[in-house]
């Protein structure tokens, strides 16, 4: 038990970002940055993770597709800061509650497991 | 994650979207990964990187492009035509690696597709919607029957006047029409050639509402007095006796003597009352001459008012019937009843219930191989488990899974219902091949049935389908770990679908079994009517019907002047032995009269079978005599009222005493076109039973009297030889055209086939039937039984071999294997048997005389069969089993 228990933290701290919590940071970042494209969420997300998650930029485009689907996010062609043609994603409306229902569901669940390894280490 | 749990709906018609103007979104893409990359190699340049490593980099922090690529088409779409044709090319693989699998179940499918289809195209064409006439369900007839005889002995021939009585005073039909038979002679240049025809009423071809295919249908004008006369021809007499001719139409014929011009010939499927020729006729109130001297007897035929039930319609003919009854007593009986029969009626008859019961069972033909394709699937499935375990951990999703699965069954699905479709079109030619004659609507024309056809595919390929995947969905439901822990070596294990399979095998042999006892029981049945006496020698025997110009012929002496040099000839044709004429032809036989005998009185009206015929008679068809004589030549010629009666005759009205001496007065002789007055004759002999009211049915009493008496009657020709009969055929065409050149000598044939033809055709098309698919039934379920046998065995060679090396002989495991088989093998034969003992009724109908539906012979011996063969199907296996070598069973541990 406690030799898995620990193999599954180390492999946490370099496992590529799990699918929905990507999802959910991105839109996150949409919701708190405005529009952006694929490069400005990838650097964003890696300078607020640096070190913790491993990010590999090419799945932000898979989620941007999962979030287009579901109509989270919308998309648009427009002009980056250096003059390039680039794809501008922004949240919508329906992105917005379900950002909020996802964010409560976070923080509910990783208090629930914080209490729990807190306790464990207690005992 | 609450991701999971998106709304299904719209990810779905975004997949579906996606099919479609793929390409623009994969450049897009690629546009913004080329700009994303570009974005990052100009990073770590800013950086102080070399443009060369950080090109590298910038891939190795972007990732797997081509992987982005595939993810997005798995998001964005259902599934690619690829994967599509790599799930095809799988499942071709992997159904080759086990063909014998994939043979039986293809097999299995196409034989229950075929059969039940070809079967039931053949019921929808001939029972369901065999008349091409517009309303033909609410066409009756009417049939009048003595309330103390069966309605079987009724009669539905009615004189003009009931005719026009029925059709004038009736409420219930809003049209009625009538023919009535006429033998028509066309006089070419070497003799007459015969034809059947009817003569009909006004109204006739507007009431089938059919037009001519060529020409054009009768109209009221031509049957207007002095009209031209005109007649309209069958489309299959103008195919097989005027080969097709297109300048017949217009040309002028002399039938019976009548210069007629054909106005049209109808259109394939129309043959109102079998008839090769349409006559119009008017009839009169009068009581007119018909066909062979016999007073003109009309079939009527009313389309029903659409509200009226035949209830309603009997209740209103009887009115009109006692009407009638009141007029002319003599043609009705003391107490009488009305029925209104279907069209169909006419024809089908006792054919009906050997169709339905061959359909009952095919339709259980079809039920074993859908249980055997399940059987198969479900097995096969079952040992895959691990396999699909091993994908599944490997990461294939179980949509994947299930992809994979239903492209393969669908594989098997799709073949079986291919050989289905060719099974369906090659049996159904068989079958109608195969098929007694004049036991079908002439008009009924049988062609596969599209309907029907596509149900069974249906059934059958979601059969397979069904049974394919649902052991996958299981194993994609249940623990990854499980099967692979499981390896089916153990002694419990595998066992969970086990149930299911044994049950689906008993089902098999217990409808097996049903089908084989019903198959047995109409082949005793047929076996038995073989075995019915007819009471005379068919053998040998040449049989013509004669057909003599009505206008030359009237009188008994025209008749015989004809006849007495006719058949002197023929007897001097080399290799005839003997030769007769006679009105009527075996088995079927003659006319039906009212009897009255001297010195005896009773209540009921007395009937017997009367026929006329020449001295030569009974010898040619070897009819033995009980006591007394047949008539002399003389006696013959000179016209003398004698009669010989068969034993049921004299045992019914004589009751012990001899008959011979007696005065029988034949009723039926006054009212023929020359009635002899005082119809009273002597009784000189009596003669054995001969068969005359076919095979079922017990025999009537019957009268023979000399054929000199009358000139009406059917005129049959009965030629004796030593060799084939018909080789004889030329010589007495000949010897009948020398003595009267306008005489037509119809239907020729051999007695035997005749007999042949009319008492056995029916019975054997369906215990033959019934014998095919007993087998067929018999093989799938050998194959039923064998298949979960060996899959079991297969599971269990590790506790085979343990038993081995704890010194379990080889006949011990053999003997553990066929118990297990043959303990499903009893169950199913249980179920069976009492099934056929509650579906014996339903054939019951069928059976001859003498055969019970419980037949012991019969039950005893399918189920012998079967258990023997379900033995043979263990014994395979069981082998297999035996040769279990314990070392290696247990080194797979």
């Amino acid at each position: 038990m406690e030799r898995a228990k620990e193999g599954e933290m180390t492999d946490a701290k370099r496992s590529e970002v799990l699918q929905g919590t990507l999802d959910l940071m991105i839109l996150k970042t949409l919701h708190a940055l405005g529009p952006q494209h694929g490069f400005g969420l990838a650097r964003r997300i890696e300078q607020v993770s640096r070190d913790v998650l491993q990010l590999n930029e090419g799945t932000v485009y898979t989620s941007l597709l999962r979030l287009l689907q579901q109509e989270w996010i919308a998309a648009e062609w427009g002009t980056s800061e250096n003059n390039r043609r680039a794809k501008f994603y922004s949240i919508t409306a329906r992105g917005e509650k379900q950002l909020a229902v996802e964010t409560e569901n976070w923080e509910r669940i990783s208090g629930v497991v914080g209490r729990v390894l807190r306790l464990e280490g207690e005992s | 994650m609450g991701y999971e749990r998106i709304p299904r709906v719209r990810a779905f018609a975004a997949r579906v979207a996606g099919l479609f103007g793929s390409r623009k979104r994969d450049s897009d893409l690629d546009e913004e990964v080329q700009a994303h990359l570009q974005l990052l190699v100009d990073r770590f340049v800013a950086q102080g990187i070399s443009r060369e490593d950080a090109a590298a980099a910038a891939r190795r922090q972007f990732g797997n492009t081509m992987r982005l690529q595939e993810d997005r088409r798995e998001v964005r779409t259902l599934v690619s035509v690829e994967d599509l044709g790599r799930d095809l090319r799988y499942a071709l693989r992997s159904l080759g690696r086990s063909r014998a699998f994939a043979a039986v179940a293809i097999a299995t499918l196409g034989l229950g597709i075929g059969a039940s289809t070809a079967i039931f195209s053949v019921i929808d064409n001939v029972l369901l919607e065999p008349f091409p006439y517009k309303g033909a369900a609410r066409m009756v007839f009417l049939r009048i029957h003595d309330s103390a005889r069966g309605e079987e002995a009724g009669r539905q021939g009615y004189t003009s006047n009931e005719i026009l009585e029925f059709a004038e005073q009736n409420h219930v039909f809003d049209g009625v029409i009538a023919a009535s038979d006429d033998l028509v002679l066309y006089k070419q240049r070497e003799g007459a050639e015969p034809f059947d025809g009817a003569h009909v009423t006004p109204g006739t071809f507007e009431f089938f509402g059919m037009p001519a295919l060529h020409g054009r249908v009768m109209q009221p004008a031509d049957y207007l007095p002095g009209a031209p006369p005109v007649f309209v021809m069958r489309y299959k007499t103008w195919i097989e006796r005027f080969n097709r001719d297109p300048g017949l139409l217009n040309k002028t014929f002399e039938l019976n003597g009548v210069a007629r011009t054909l106005i049209g010939i109808m259109p394939p499927r129309f043959s109102w009352y079998g008839a090769d020729v349409w006559i119009p006729e008017t009839p009169g109130r009068e009581v007119a001459t018909g066909y062979a001297g016999m007073p003109a007897r009309w079939f009527l035929l009313g389309r029903l008012k659409p509200s009226v039930s035949k209830a309603q319609a009997a209740a209103d003919a009887t009115v009109i019937a006692n009407h009638l009854a009141k007029i002319s007593p003599q043609d009705y009986p003391a107490h009488f009843q009305m029925s209104v029969k279907a069209l169909g009626d006419t024809v089908v008859g006792r054919f009906e219930s050997t169709l339905y019961t061959i359909l009952a069972a095919v339709g259980l033909l079809l039920l074993i191989g859908c249980a055997n394709v399940a059987n198969l699937m479900l097995a096969r499935a079952t040992s895959r488990e691990k396999e699909f375990a091993l994908r599944a951990v490997l990461g294939a999703g179980r949509a994947r899974l299930l992809r994979l699965l239903l492209v393969e069954s669908l594989v098997l699905a799709i073949s079986g219902a291919a050989l289905g479709v060719l099974i369906a079109w090659g049996g159904l030619k068989s079958i109608v091949a195969a098929m007694p004659q004049d036991t079908i609507p002439s008009e009924s024309v049988i062609e596969l049935n599209a309907p029907v056809l596509v149900f069974t595919l249906v059934v059958a390929v979601l059969t397979a389908v069904v049974f394919g995947l649902a052991p996958a969905l299981q194993a994609a439901r249940r623990d990854l770990n499980d099967p692979l822990r499981d390896s089916g070596k153990g002694v419990l294990g595998g066992f969970r679908t086990g149930r299911m399979r044994d049950t689906v095998v008993v089902i098999e042999v217990a409808v097996s079994l049903t089908l084989l006892v019903g198959a047995g029981l109409l082949m005793r049945s047929f076996v038995a009517l073989r075995d019915v006496h007819l009471g005379l020698q068919a053998e040998h025997v040449l049989q013509t019907q004669l057909s003599l110009p009505a206008d030359r012929y009237k009188t008994a002496a025209q008749v015989q002047e004809f006849f007495e040099p006719m058949l002197a000839r023929v007897k001097t044709i080399p290799g005839v032995v003997d030769a007769a004429e006679s009105s009527a032809l075996p088995p079927y036989n003659g006319a039906d009269s009212k009897i009255e005998i001297l010195g005896k009185s009773h209540q009921d009206e007395w009937h017997a079978v009367l026929q006329n015929i020449s001295e030569g008679y009974f010898r040619v068809l070897r009819i033995p005599f009980k006591t007394g004589r047949a008539f002399s030549e003389a006696e013959i010629n000179d016209a003398r009222k004698l009669a010989v009666v068969n034993e049921t005759f004299a045992s019914t009205y004589f009751r012990g005493e001899d008959p011979i001496g007696h005065r029988v007065k034949l009723g039926a002789l006054e009212t023929l076109a020359d009635p002899t007055r005082e119809p009273w004759f002597e009784i000189v002999g009596v003669v054995a039973d001969v068969t005359n009211n076919g095979l079922q049915d017990s025999v009537l009493p019957e009268v023979w009297v000399p054929y000199t008496v009358t000139g009406s009657g059917d005129k049959v020709l009965l030629v004796r030889s030593q060799q084939i009969p018909m080789a004889l055929m030329n010589d007495v065409r000949q010897a009948v055209w020398v003595t009267d050149a306008g005489v037509a000598l119809a239907f020729p044939g051999a007695l035997e086939d005749r007999i042949s033809q009319q008492l056995y055709a029916g019975p054997r098309f369906g215990f033959l039937l019934m014998t095919i698919f007993g087998c067929l039934g018999l093989i799938l379920v050998s194959v039923g039984v064998y298949s979960v046998l060996a899959y079991a065995t297969a599971r269990k060679t590790h506790e085979i071999g343990i038993r081995m090396a704890l010194g379990a002989e080889r006949s011990d495991v053999v003997r553990l294997v066929i118990r297990a088989g043959l303990r499903l093998v009893t169950a199913g034969v249980a179920v069976g048997l009492l099934v056929s003992l509650l579906l014996g009724r339903a054939i019951e109908a069928e059976l001859s005389r003498g055969v019970k539906p419980y037949d012991p012979e019969t039950l005893v011996g399918t189920t012998l069969l079967l258990v023997a063969t379900g033995a043979l199907a263990c014994w395979i296996p069981a082998r297999r089993a035996a040769r279990v070598d314990p070392m290696v069973a247990l080194r797979y541990e």
